[in-house]
């Protein structure tokens, strides 16, 4: 060892003379000294330092720590119920299972084997599971073991813990509301949708959010120095009930008939609303690309799957977009034949027309430099106002625009709402578009009046076409009722008030029976069911009429009716896009055929129920079957340039 | 000599005058008492304020309130015990030659050796808390940490060395021969508990600058030790997001801890929250009884509260000063240097810690933090320190300059 030989010197020279601290060495210390007192000072000032710098701002995050078992309670989205009270949307309780590992590991691990003994008899995990989460956190405070789980299995694992709750430790429950569509795809884009971030999708659960939202509570609490838990609750509010015009069964007919239809003859698209007339409440609204609520981001049977192998995101990002479309408000085409309501209903209300006014057709006329054909190549002949509208004729509509003027015609697609949002309850609402009074020239006047050249959506006709048959008031269409918050009192009406007077009482009368003989014995006569008195008007427009490019025909065809034609309670408003059929492609037929079949089913549900025996027509039935409705037929005169 | 008091006997200094008379066989020594009343106040302050912080800890996570104080309080026992026994052990006998034939040695440096050997055993062998190999365990119930063991023996070993030949210290190689001694021991307490051999290298160079009579080997040695430790901190990364923490506290991932302990320490205002009334000991501050006990002292006692505690580290560094002074030998003294040096530089690097001055490290507060083996070991050295001081002449007058100063 080296310090041996200095052991010995040492202890030789102890011996001579007395080793000691020297006042010079104490000299040092006390320097040493001062300087450790120095820097126990500067912590001193330190101290206070921190007091005057950050003690307001540290005590208030301090305070915020006093409440620290702070809950949140989450609030119950509202649910949305059809016009009778059946249930669209509502919600499931579900329950997180929390595992708190810092808690199952603390005092040596004994709560360890007991708790993940009465995990894994009420949830479906193994123990090795669970023990490997507890080792690989040990510390952590809060992970989420399993997500939605059912309140029986909860239900089990609380009695596991009741009956051994000394050594059950660090499991806990989160309670979450998952949104449910009882009905799936029904009505889907009159309903919508809420992402899993609680974001909202198309429909009333977008529109009508801020009803449905309620306000989360808190549950707050802190310990006292005797670890009792003072406890506070501020409960959650839950948000409002919807009652939706819509009726369950009736939007059922629909989109069973939209897919008997699809199957038997199909199309590009198709819409079809049921509405009341009387009051604006659409009882259904559908078309032929539903989805299921329930799963709103799948794309299956929107898209084909091996289309859907090649979508990058962007793509189906665009893909969805497209399917959550509402066709009904969101698609604007050109409305055709139905129009014709709105151009006769205008020249009556004006006095230019009467119900004695007579046309005359010769099948084609030529204007400017278009040859502009009727639906009868060979011409009608001579009509009244009543039969310009039974047989569709485009030239008698176009003489009665030319009477009426383009000013005034501007001034009544104005005044239907056309050009303008209908101001419907639902998000994506097109506005159309119509050919401004400047550029309204005679051809123009002309295509305008048996509805070409200008592009509408089905809300914006369902709605026009409602005032022309029910007394010249217009509605806005909706489609909630009323909404009713948690306490029962209702929050929110539906406005069933007019928004506008359109034409008067006499007008409707014509207009009616006028309908009502198209259905019986003009274009319509597939419309009819038996024992309801049927109104209402076909449309066949070429899509694009008038582009040089279209040489394909592509054709969207409609119909849109009122029951009974007297004293209608119920409008109907079928639209076909690209009917796939090689004979009917340019025909009404398969529109009337489907709204007879659609208005068969859902008439008894709206309380409107078949005269047994004879019906009484009022009019007298012509023997002769009825021409159809091809539309028009608009060529470009080319020789003339 | 029970009835003598410290102030007894510095009003007794004008008629004393017999100054320089060093006789054993008499011993009317003095002990001082003021210093073990210092260390049974500050343990069992410690231990109200463990239990009053570590209560809500211990029940939610041992269902046992009472659980760490009586863990201290038997550790604070058992140190009083080693504490009166090594009290009374002279403390010659540690340097005292025996030995057989040619071949003599003397406890401090068989204990020496047997130490590097346990450090060195530790690294490989020992059981890792917090990821660090720094226990060893004894038996089912006794866990030991060696580094306190190296801690208490620096200070004797320094002690010695520097005894052996003071004047060697006059010329830098007398302190190189101190660095070569003491350097294996706290290069193994280094590689696993940096913080320790941080300390143990303060006495290293306090205890021979004290009784050197040249300065500046000691400021060349001190920049050494700097820049050095400059580039040690740029080497090691965790040591780097440390100071990046320390430097950014209310921002840096990582200075949770810290922060916590800020929020307590500005949140009590003068006179605290009251004794038990901390709300940041509710599991916002990790480990809060151990490293981080003052900062809820503060909270619950108040600034008045802390600087109290501060006061009473600084009287209890004035009663070893004193002691220091008037050791009846050199190597007396220099014992209570290196008691001194540890306690200061703990309480204070442990007060900077916490009230984010430097950056984090883990340092226990003397005699307050939750910790057996650190309190026993520390205890043990006051027992040095008490002996020490029983062996100053109960007649001498005192011979400090802070005496004078009174």
């Amino acid at each position: 060892m080296a310090g041996n030989t200095e052991t010995r010197t040492a202890s030789a020279r102890l011996n001579k003379k007395k080793k000691i601290f020297t006042r010079k060495m104490q000299a040092r210390f006390l320097l040493v000294f001062c300087v450790v007192f120095v820097m126990f000072l500067v912590l001193a000032f330190r101290i206070l330092f921190l007091r005057q710098r950050h003690g307001v701002d540290y005590t208030n995050a301090v305070l915020s720590h006093q409440s620290y078992v702070n809950t949140n309670i989450p609030y119950e989205r509202g649910r949305i119920l059809d016009r009778n009270g059946a249930v669209l949307a509502k919600n499931v309780v579900t329950y997180n299972v929390i595992l708190d590992p810092s808690v199952v590991n603390a005092n040596n691990g004994m709560y360890v084997e007991p708790t993940v003994e009465a995990i894994t008899k009420a949830f479906n995990l193994t123990a090795q599971d669970i023990r490997d989460i507890l080792k690989e956190n040990p510390k952590s405070a809060y992970i989420i073991l399993l997500k939605d789980r059912s309140y029986e299995e909860v239900r089990k694992f609380k009695e596991l813990q009741e009956a051994n709750h000394k050594l059950v430790k660090g499991v806990w429950f989160e309670t979450i509301f998952t949104r449910v569509y009882p009905y799936g795809s029904l009505a889907s884009h009159v309903v919508g949708f809420v992402n899993s971030d609680q974001s909202t999708g198309a429909g009333i659960e977008f529109q009508y959010n801020k009803y449905l939202t309620g306000k989360s509570g808190r549950e707050s609490g802190y310990y006292d120095e005797e670890l009792n838990l003072i406890k506070k609750t501020w409960p959650a509010e839950d948000g409002d009930t919807i009652y939706s015009t819509i009726d369950v069964a009736v939007q059922t007919a629909v989109e069973k008939n939209i897919r008997q239809f699809n199957q038997e003859m199909g199309c590009k698209n198709i819409g079809v609303i049921v509405m009341n007339p009387n009051n604006g409440e659409i009882y259904a609204m559908a078309s032929n690309e539903g989805f299921d609520l329930n799963e709103p981001r799948d794309l299956k049977g929107f898209v084909s799957e091996e289309e859907l192998a090649t979508l990058d995101e962007n793509g189906k990002v665009t893909k969805l977009n497209e399917m959550w479309k509402n066709f009904c408000i969101s698609y604007t085409f050109e409305p055709g034949s139905t129009f014709k309501c709105i151009t006769v209903a205008a020249a009556l209300e004006e006095g230019i027309a009467t119900p004695e006014s007579k046309y005359n057709c010769k099948g084609v006329l030529e204007l400017d430099r278009y040859k502009i054909h009727c639906n009868n190549r060979s011409g009608h002949g001579d009509l009244t106002l009543e039969q310009s509208l039974m047989r569709s004729c485009n030239m008698a509509m176009i003489q009665i625009a030319n009477d009426v003027g383009r000013t005034t015609f501007r001034t009544y697609q104005d005044r239907f709402g056309f050009g303008f949002k209908t101001g419907i309850d639902l998000p994506g609402e097109e506005k159309g578009i119509v050919v401004d009074k400047a550029n309204l020239n005679e051809v123009e006047l002309a295509t305008s009046s048996f509805g070409q050249g200008f592009n509408v959506t089905m809300i914006q006709m369902a709605a026009a076409y409602s005032s022309i048959i029910n007394g010249g008031y217009y509605y806005t269409p909706h489609v909630v009722k009323k909404i009713v918050n948690p306490y029962g009192a209702t929050v929110y009406e539906a406005n069933n008030t007019i928004s506008a007077r359109t034409v008067s009482k006499s007008t409707t009368e014509f207009m009616r029976k006028a309908t009502y003989e198209t259905v019986v014995s003009g274009t319509a006569t597939p419309a009819k069911v038996k024992g309801y008195l049927v109104g209402g008007k076909t449309g066949t427009a070429q899509k694009g009429a008038r582009q040089e490019e279209v040489t394909d025909n592509k054709y969207i065809v409609s119909f849109i009716g009122s029951v009974p034609a007297d004293n209608p309670q119920v409008v109907i408003y079928v639209v076909i896009d690209e009917v796939n059929s090689e004979t009917l492609y340019n025909s009404s037929k398969p529109a009337t055929t489907l709204t007879s079949s659609i208005l068969k089913e859902i008439l008894p549900h709206l309380g409107l129920y078949p005269s047994d025996g004879e019906i009484d027509y009022g009019v007298d039935i012509p023997a002769e079957q009825a021409e159809d409705d091809h539309g028009a037929k608009i060529e470009e005169v080319k020789e003339k340039e | 000599m029970e009835n003598e008091t410290p102030l007894n006997r510095i009003l007794k200094k004008e008629d004393g005058g017999k100054a320089g008379t060093k006789k054993r066989v008499q011993p009317k020594n003095y002990f001082d008492y003021t210093l073990l009343f210092l260390i049974v106040f500050l343990i069992g302050f410690g231990l109200i304020m463990i239990y009053s912080i570590s209560a809500y800890n211990a029940t939610k996570y041992y269902s046992n309130a009472t659980l760490f104080v009586k863990n201290q309080a038997k550790y604070a026992v058992l140190g009083l015990v080693l504490m009166i026994l090594i009290s009374k052990v002279d403390y010659h006998i540690y340097i005292a030659r025996f030995g057989i034939g040619k071949f003599r040695t003397n406890l401090l440096i068989i204990a020496f050796v047997a130490c590097l050997g346990l450090q060195g055993f530790v690294l490989f062998k020992g059981d890792g808390t917090n990821g660090s190999n720094r226990w060893l365990s004894l038996g089912k119930f006794f866990k030991l940490q060696p580094s306190e063991i190296s801690k208490v023996l620096i200070v004797l070993l320094v002690a010695y060395i520097v005894y052996v030949s003071p004047k060697r210290l006059d010329r830098m190689t007398g302190f190189i021969r101190v660095l070569v001694f003491t350097g294996p021991l706290i290069v193994l307490v280094a590689i696993e508990n940096l913080t320790t051999a941080l300390i143990m290298a303060g006495i290293v160079f306090i205890v021979p600058f004290v009784s050197s009579r040249k300065t500046w080997y000691y400021v060349i040695a001190f920049a050494i030790v700097i820049v050095a430790g400059i580039f040690f901190i740029k080497l090691e990364g965790y040591r780097a997001a440390r100071v990046q923490v320390w430097r950014d506290i209310e921002n840096a991932p990582g200075g949770y801890q810290i922060l916590q302990g800020l929020y307590a320490i500005a949140s009590g205002g003068w006179f605290g929250k009251g004794l038990g009334n901390s709300i940041q000991k509710l599991g916002y501050i990790p480990e809060v009884h151990t490293d981080m006990i003052f900062t809820c002292i503060v909270e619950e006692l108040g600034i008045v509260g802390g600087l109290f505690l501060i006061a009473i580290y600084v009287i209890l560094l004035v009663r070893i000063f004193k002691i220091s002074a008037n050791a009846p030998d050199l190597f007396g003294s220099l014992i209570a240097v290196g008691a001194f040096t540890q306690i200061a530089l703990q309480a204070i690097l442990n007060i900077a810690v916490v009230t984010n001055m430097i950056p984090s490290t883990g340092i226990p507060l003397p005699f307050v933090s939750y910790g057996g083996s650190s309190l026993v070991f520390l205890m043990m050295e006051m027992g040095l320190v008490l002996n020490v001081s029983g062996k100053i002449d109960y007649d001498a007058a005192p011979n400090d300059l802070l005496s004078s100063v009174q």
